[in-house]
């Protein structure tokens, strides 16, 4: 192939040259036109076009600092501090007669304080939902297809300062609590959460400290998605990582601190959390929020540790592991729990394809007893077609029928596939289509449409 | 039969008198195509590689090696220097680019969005007077306020720089 393609080059080459040639004899003027004198003029004209192309670009430059103006109100400090550093007061214009320009985080730091002015800044995620599927438990009524209102979550972040920075989800939500499977609340009713609410300090690339509650380091989901269906590609989370109010397994929130930042690696791109918080509520069954925002049920934390690599040479590749370690005190056990959990993932994540791959295991160990493990996993590829994106997910979660704190998990697993639109950059619209196989069950199967978006 | 000795002499003759493009201008031809990456003067940094370059504005690195906080600047969507960095640098469209930043500013690991700013005058402000930032303009566009980095070792004069602005 290479050896046919330099034997076509070369041909071009012996034919140009002899077209080149042809037209020498052709025209007996070349030779003047080829004369050092034509070259200068060439030279001269390309000069003076330069210098009239230099001044064209300066006069456009002037217009367009004429059709920009000062900017509008900016709404956040961030904005207030850019405007600033636009300001003809701090130009370039006047750097060269001042050998020391005003430190520009000084006149941000005066602008934080103005409390005239909010530091917030606010984005919004929302999904409706039309649901159905044939679950129908014995004695008891089956489910309904219903429009469902999603997560209302309003993403709320402020630059604190150059170091410091504040993070938020507070989610409006709809319909009862499952937790163990206890329903709490009422079918209707709407609820405020604050999902996350983080406080971070960042020192530089290689160590930032929050406080607050946050998404526990558990994989990859957990910490790549929170609380937005518009930016997953399905219409719900993998169960494994389903939240802990809709029947989760994980201690998908935390309330403590955590450290992360990057690895001195190269090209490996390695990343650690450590993180250090009170965990997961841990009476089974329970009807309390279990996530410990206030007290916990221990003096112990739990303990998370997390390391993954992004390749700089893959764009889009992540792979890592987690473990998780914390004491669990259930009020219907005599004994303390030990609780570790362990995960593994490799991601491959780019705007056009998209395959995620995680599992775990949770080990669950009564003192001096037996331990039960709860494998879970799953897969999920998906590829863009233009605005549409079919995807396929498959995934597994079994627990022992005697495991002392999922008494209602046992096995879920199967496969799930839908089509993803996007309508707009802001607006996805999704149909999906699972179906659930249960341990001494019928096996479920639901259609889902959703529309997702973000204001 | 005389004629090709003729012609080869010609050709020699004429290979001989052409004057080859001045080198000066050769350079100024690919800096009026070039796509310059500018940071503030006080940044130590001399050179990124191309690698380094996404990570920045992808936002996956937060801060320079001298503890200041990496700050975005971007000229507004559909300019060809945005275009440019979109396409070569981040190597996604404009509205992937966007979702991006949004999700990052979920997870946290972006810090601030990036700052967007209508011309090259004002990214040139910006970036003189905001320690951590980085921009891009056409070398025309960059005067000594601000400094130019090399993209894998090169600079926006040299054959081999790898970014060039696409109208």
């Amino acid at each position: 192939m290479g050896f046919s393609r330099g034997l076509l080059i070369h041909s071009v080459r012996r034919r140009v040259l002899w077209l080149a040639l042809a037209g020498i004899l052709i025209s007996p003027n070349l030779m003047q036109a080829q004369s050092g004198q034509t070259v200068t003029v060439d030279q001269a004209t390309m000069q003076a076009l330069l210098k009239r192309i230099d001044q064209l670009e300066a006069r456009v430059q002037q217009l367009e600092a004429a059709q920009h103006p000062a900017a509008p109100a900016p709404a956040s400090v961030e904005a207030r501090q850019q405007q600033s550093a636009e300001s003809p007061t701090h130009g370039p214009s006047q750097a060269a007669g001042q050998e020391h320009e005003p430190e520009p985080t000084e006149h941000a730091e005066a602008e934080r304080m103005d409390v005239s002015k909010t530091l917030l800044r606010i984005r919004g995620f929302g999904d409706v939902n039309l649901h159905g599927d044939n679950y129908h438990p014995a004695g008891q009524p089956g489910d309904k297809t219903a429009f469902t209102l999603g997560q209302l979550n309003l993403f709320v972040t402020s630059d604190i300062s150059d170091k410091f920075k504040f993070l938020s989800e507070i989610v409006f939500e709809a319909g009862p609590d499952n937790i163990y499977g206890v329903t709490r609340g009422t079918e209707n009713t709407f609820g405020v959460d604050v999902e996350r609410y983080l406080l971070t300090y960042s020192q530089n690339e290689y160590f930032n400290l929050s406080a607050g509650r946050y998404h526990t380091a558990i994989g990859y989901y957990n910490t790549a998605f929170h609380h937005s269906t518009w930016l997953q590609t399905t219409t719900g989370r993998p169960l494994l990582f389903a939240f802990e109010d809709q029947g989760g397994i994980l201690p998908i929130h935390n309330v403590g601190v955590e450290a992360y930042g990057s690895i001195p690696s190269g090209s490996l791109g390695l990343h650690y959390v450590a993180e250090v918080g009170n965990g997961r509520e841990s009476r089974s069954p329970i009807t309390d929020e279990p996530v410990q925002n206030i007290v916990d049920d221990s003096n112990g934390k739990a303990i998370n540790f997390e390391l993954f690599a992004r390749p700089t040479k893959v764009p889009g590749l992540q792979f890592g592991f987690s473990m998780y370690r914390d004491k669990l005190v259930p009020e219907t056990l005599p004994i303390g729990v030990r609780e570790t959990i362990l995960s593994a993932h490799v991601v491959y994540s780019t705007p056009n394809f998209e395959w995620l791959n995680e599992a775990l295991v949770v080990r669950h160990t009564p003192e001096g007893g037996h331990t039960y493990e709860t494998p879970g996993w799953y897969s999920q590829i998906s590829k863009r077609f233009g605005a549409y994106r079919p995807y396929f997910r498959y995934q597994y979660i079994n627990a022992s029928p005697n495991e002392p704190i999922f008494p209602d998990i046992a096995l879920r697993a199967g496969p799930s596939a839908g089509l993803r639109y996007d309508a707009s950059e802001s607006v996805a619209l999704k149909l999906q289509y699972d179906f659930t196989s249960l341990r001494n069950q019928h096996s479920v199967q639901g259609l889902e449409a959703q529309v997702g978006f973000t204001f | 039969m005389i004629r090709y000795p003729a012609i080869i002499v010609v050709l020699l003759t004429t290979a001989a008198l052409v004057e080859p493009m001045p080198q000066s201008l050769v350079q100024a031809a690919r800096l009026k195509e070039s796509l310059a990456i500018i940071v503030n003067r006080e940044n130590p940094i001399e050179n990124l590689s191309m690698a380094e370059l996404r990570t920045v504005f992808l936002g996956e690195r937060s801060h320079w090696a001298n503890g200041r906080r990496i700050t975005l600047v971007m000229m507004e969507p559909g300019q060809p220097e945005r275009d440019t960095l979109v396409r070569d640098v981040c190597r996604m469209s404009e509205s992937d680019l966007r979702r991006r930043y949004l999700q990052g500013l979920l997870t946290g690991e972006v810090l601030v969005s990036p700052k967007t700013l209508a011309s090259p005058v004002g990214v040139r402000k910006f970036v003189f007077n905001v320690p951590g930032a980085i921009g891009y303009l056409r070398p025309e566009d960059v005067d000594d306020s601000v400094k130019i980095i090399r993209i894998d070792g090169h600079l926006p004069n040299d054959a081999e720089y790898p970014l060039k602005i696409t109208e």
